[in-house]
C-alpha cells in the first residue's frame, strides 16, 4: 500500500471523489468530515498527508492546521489546504493593501487576514493551497509532489 | 465791520429822534410842520439801520449757515462749525453743532455697517445675485464673479436667464415660492461664461417695500458641483462594489456546486476507462447533485428579486408553529439536537401570509439546527433549539422567537446575515436564505434582529404587526 492520505471535509462527495482519485493513483485515502473528527483520525491513523477544508464544522481547517503546526508530532505534516483563497493569497504581494476590491467581504478578508499572519509566520506558503471548485487530479499531482523523497 | 457801520447809523438816528423830541416839547402843534426834513431823514437813517442790522445779524449768517449744511450734506464737512456765534442765533448754531456731529457718528456708522455687508457679500463663495421685478440682473457679488467667470459689468442690466442652463429653472423656482416669498435649496444648474455646467442650490427671497411691491429678488446659490461630482462617482463605486459582491457571493455558492460536478465527472470518467458501472453511477449521482443545487440557487435568485405580495388570511400562528415542531423533531432528534416548541395557551390571532411565515420559521429553525451541528459541545451540555410566540404588551404585535445555543456569531458575521450570498455555509444553502427571509418579513410591514454570541448561541426575533392588513 502508498503512503496514506487524510481527507477531511464536511462534504461527503469531496471526500469520495478525492479518496477515488488518490487511490487510483496508489496512495491510500482516509477520510473524516469535520476539524474533531479530522484531529482523532490523525492522531488514530498517523497519515503521511492532509487534505483540509477550510470552512468545516466545530473545528475549522485553520484552527485544526495551527494545532498540527503547535504540536511536536505532528509540525512537519505536510497539509494541503482547500479553500477559495488561492488567488487571494498570491494578491497579497502585489496588492495586500488595496481592501477596496471587496469591501463587503468581511469574511474573506478576514481569512486572508489570517493566511497574510500565518504566511509571515512562515506557517503557510501560497502552494499550498487549491482553490475550489477542484480537479481530482490537480490535488492529486500536488499530493504527489509533496510527498516524492 | 457793517455791525459797527449800523452802530453809528443807529446813533445818530437816535440823535435826530432826540433832537426832534425836544423840539417837540412846548411846541407840539407844528413839529411835523417845524421839521419834516429832519423827520424824514431820520426815518431812512432807521431804516438803513434796520437794513444792516438784519444784513448783518440775520441774513449774512443765516447764508454762511444754509451754505454750510448744503456742504456738509454734499460731502459731509463743516470747517466753520465751531465758528458761530452766541445768542439766539449762537443757539441755533449750537443745537445744529450737535446735530450735525450726530450726522457725521450716523453716517459713519452707517458706512461701516455697509462696509461690513459689502465685506461679507464679497468674501462668501456663495454666488449672491440680486434681479429686478422685470428680471434684469441688479448686482452680483464676487463669489458670482469667481463661479460664473462673467465680470459684472458684463451682466448688471441682462436677464438673470441667461445665467441658466436651463432658462425656465428660474421662473419654476419662483412658482415654487407661493405666498412665502421664499425658496430654499433649489436644485438647478448655472451656465458659466465659457460654457460650463455648474450645479447649484439655489435659496431664493423676493424683497418687498412696505406696500407690498416688490423691489427685488435677492438669490443666495451654493456651487455644489464639486460635491455632485464626488456623490456621482461615490454612487459609481457602491454600484460596483455592490455587484462585486453579488458576483463575488454567487461564486461563492456556485463553487461547491461545480466541486460536485467536477470530481463527479471524473468518477464517471473513471467508470467508463475501467468498465467500473458503480463508480460510473456513483460518479453521475454527485454530478446529478451539483446540477440540482445549482438549479435551487437560480430559482432562489428569482425567488428573491420578485416581488412579495402576502396572501393575507387569519391564522393561530401556534397551528404553524405546530406544523414545523412534527415535521422538524425527528430530524433534530436524528441529529442529537433537542427541538421545543413554546406555546402560551390563550395567543390571539395573526393576520398574515401562513406559508411565508411557515418558510420564515423553517428557514431560520434549520439555520439554528446548522449552528448546533458546527459547534463542539462541552461535556454536560447538549444542543437545543426552542421556538416560542407570545404577543406585545398592547396585543398590536406578534413576536416569534427562535433560539439556539449553537456556535453563535461573531459581530461581522452577524451584520451581514441578511446580505444575499453571504453565507458561512460553504456546503449546503444558496447563500439566500435569510435574504428571502427578511424579505418576507418586510412584505408583513415586520422586523427580524438577531442577538448572537460566539460559542454561546442565537436568538431571531421576528417582529410581525397582528394585523398587517391595517
Amino acid at each position: 500500500m502508498g503512503k496514506k492520505v487524510l481527507v477531511v471535509d464536511d462534504d461527503v462527495n469531496t471526500v469520495r471523489f478525492l479518496s477515488v482519485a488518490l487511490e487510483e493513483h496508489g496512495f491510500e485515502a482516509i477520510g473524516a468530515y469535520d476539524g474533531v473528527e479530522g484531529m482523532e483520525k490523525i492522531e488514530a491513523e498517523n497519515p503521511d498527508l492532509v487534505i483540509l477544508d477550510v470552512m468545516m464544522p466545530k473545528k475549522t481547517g485553520f484552527v485544526l492546521f495551527k494545532q498540527l503546526r503547535k504540536d511536536e508530532r505532528y509540525k512537519d505534516l505536510p497539509v494541503v489546504m482547500l479553500t477559495g483563497v488561492a488567488e487571494t493569497l498570491e494578491d497579497l504581494d502585489t496588492k495586500s493593501e488595496d481592501t477596496h476590491e471587496r469591501p463587503y467581504d468581511s469574511l474573506r478578508e478576514r481569512l486572508r487576514d489570517t493566511i497574510k499572519a500565518m504566511s509571515q509566520d512562515g506557517l503557510v506558503k501560497p502552494e499550498m493551497f487549491i482553490d475550489k471548485p477542484i480537479e481530482p487530479e490537480e490535488v492529486v499531482a500536488k499530493v504527489a509532489e509533496l510527498l516524492k523523497d | 465791520m457793517k455791525l459797527w457801520l449800523a452802530f453809528i447809523v443807529v446813533s445818530l438816528a437816535f440823535l435826530v429822534i432826540l433832537d426832534i423830541i425836544l423840539g417837540i416839547e412846548g411846541k407840539s402843534a407844528d413839529i411835523i410842520l417845524r421839521n419834516p426834513i429832519a423827520v424824514f431823514i431820520a426815518i431812512i437813517l432807521s431804516a438803513t439801520a434796520a437794513w444792516l442790522v438784519w444784513k448783518g445779524l440775520i441774513k449774512q449768517p443765516f447764508r454762511r449757515f444754509s451754505d454750510n449744511m448744503k456742504r456738509f450734506t454734499e460731502d459731509g464737512s463743516d470747517s466753520r462749525r465751531d465758528q458761530y456765534q452766541k445768542g439766539e442765533y449762537g443757539k441755533l448754531a449750537a443745537s445744529y453743532k450737535e446735530m450735525s456731529a450726530e450726522l457725521d457718528f450716523l453716517r459713519s456708522e452707517l458706512k461701516r455697517s455697509k462696509d461690513y455687508l459689502d465685506g461679507i457679500l464679497e468674501s462668501t463663495s456663495d454666488l449672491i445675485i440680486t434681479v429686478s421685478p422685470d428680471d434684469k440682473i441688479i448686482s452680483i457679488n464676487a463669489g458670482a464673479e469667481e463661479a460664473l467667470g462673467y465680470q459684472r459689468q458684463e451682466v448688471i442690466g441682462k436677464p438673470i436667464q441667461m445665467l441658466f442652463v436651463d432658462p425656465r429653472d428660474r421662473e419654476k423656482a419662483l412658482r415654487k415660492m407661493g405666498p412665502t416669498d421664499n425658496i430654499a435649496n433649489y436644485n438647478t444648474r448655472f451656465l458659466t461664461k465659457d460654457g460650463q455646467i455648474k450645479h447649484v442650490l439655489n435659496t431664493i427671497s423676493r424683497v418687498r417695500d412696505h406696500s407690498g411691491n416688490i423691489l427685488f429678488t435677492i438669490g443666495i446659490s451654493k456651487d455644489i458641483t464639486e460635491e455632485k461630482r464626488l456623490q456621482i462617482e461615490l454612487i459609481q463605486s457602491q454600484r460596483y462594489a455592490a455587484i462585486g459582491q453579488v458576483f463575488t457571493g454567487i461564486q461563492h455558492s456556485m463553487k461547491n456546486m461545480l466541486n460536485a460536478c467536477k470530481g463527479g465527472a471524473y468518477m464517471v470518467r473513471l467508470g467508463l476507462k475501467k468498465d467500473d458501472r458503480e463508480m460510473f453511477t456513483e460518479g453521475w449521482e454527485i454530478v446529478q447533485e451539483g446540477i440540482s443545487r445549482l438549479t435551487d440557487m437560480s430559482m432562489a435568485m428569482l425567488k428573491y428579486v420578485r416581488e412579495w405580495k402576502p396572501k393575507f388570511e387569519q391564522v393561530q400562528i401556534g397551528d404553524i408553529l405546530s406544523e414545523i415542531d412534527r415535521v422538524i423533531k425527528k430530524t433534530a432528534e436524528n441529529k442529537g439536537i433537542e427541538f421545543k416548541l413554546n406555546l402560551p395557551p390563550d395567543l390571539l390571532p395573526l393576520t398574515c401570509d401562513a406559508r411565508m411565515v411557515h418558510s420564515v420559521v423553517m428557514d431560520i429553525v434549520s439555520n439554528a439546527m446548522d449552528a448546533c451541528t458546527w459547534k463542539e459541545y462541552p461535556k454536560g451540555e447538549s444542543a437545543k433549539v426552542e421556538v416560542g410566540a407570545y404577543t406585545s404588551h398592547d396585543n398590536q404585535r406578534m413576536i416569534i422567537e427562535i433560539h439556539d445555543n449553537g456556535c453563535g456569531m461573531t459581530d461581522d458575521v452577524k451584520q451581514n446575515i441578511f446580505t444575499p450570498f453571504f453565507s458561512t455555509k460553504s456546503k449546503s444553502g444558496t447563500g439566500l436564505g435569510l435574504a428571502i427571509t427578511s424579505r418576507m418579513i418586510e412584505s408583513h410591514n415586520g422586523k427580524i434582529d438577531v442577538d448572537s454570541e460566539p460559542k454561546e448561541g442565537t436568538t431571531f426575533r421576528i417582529v410581525l404587526p397582528r394585523d398587517a392588513t391595517t
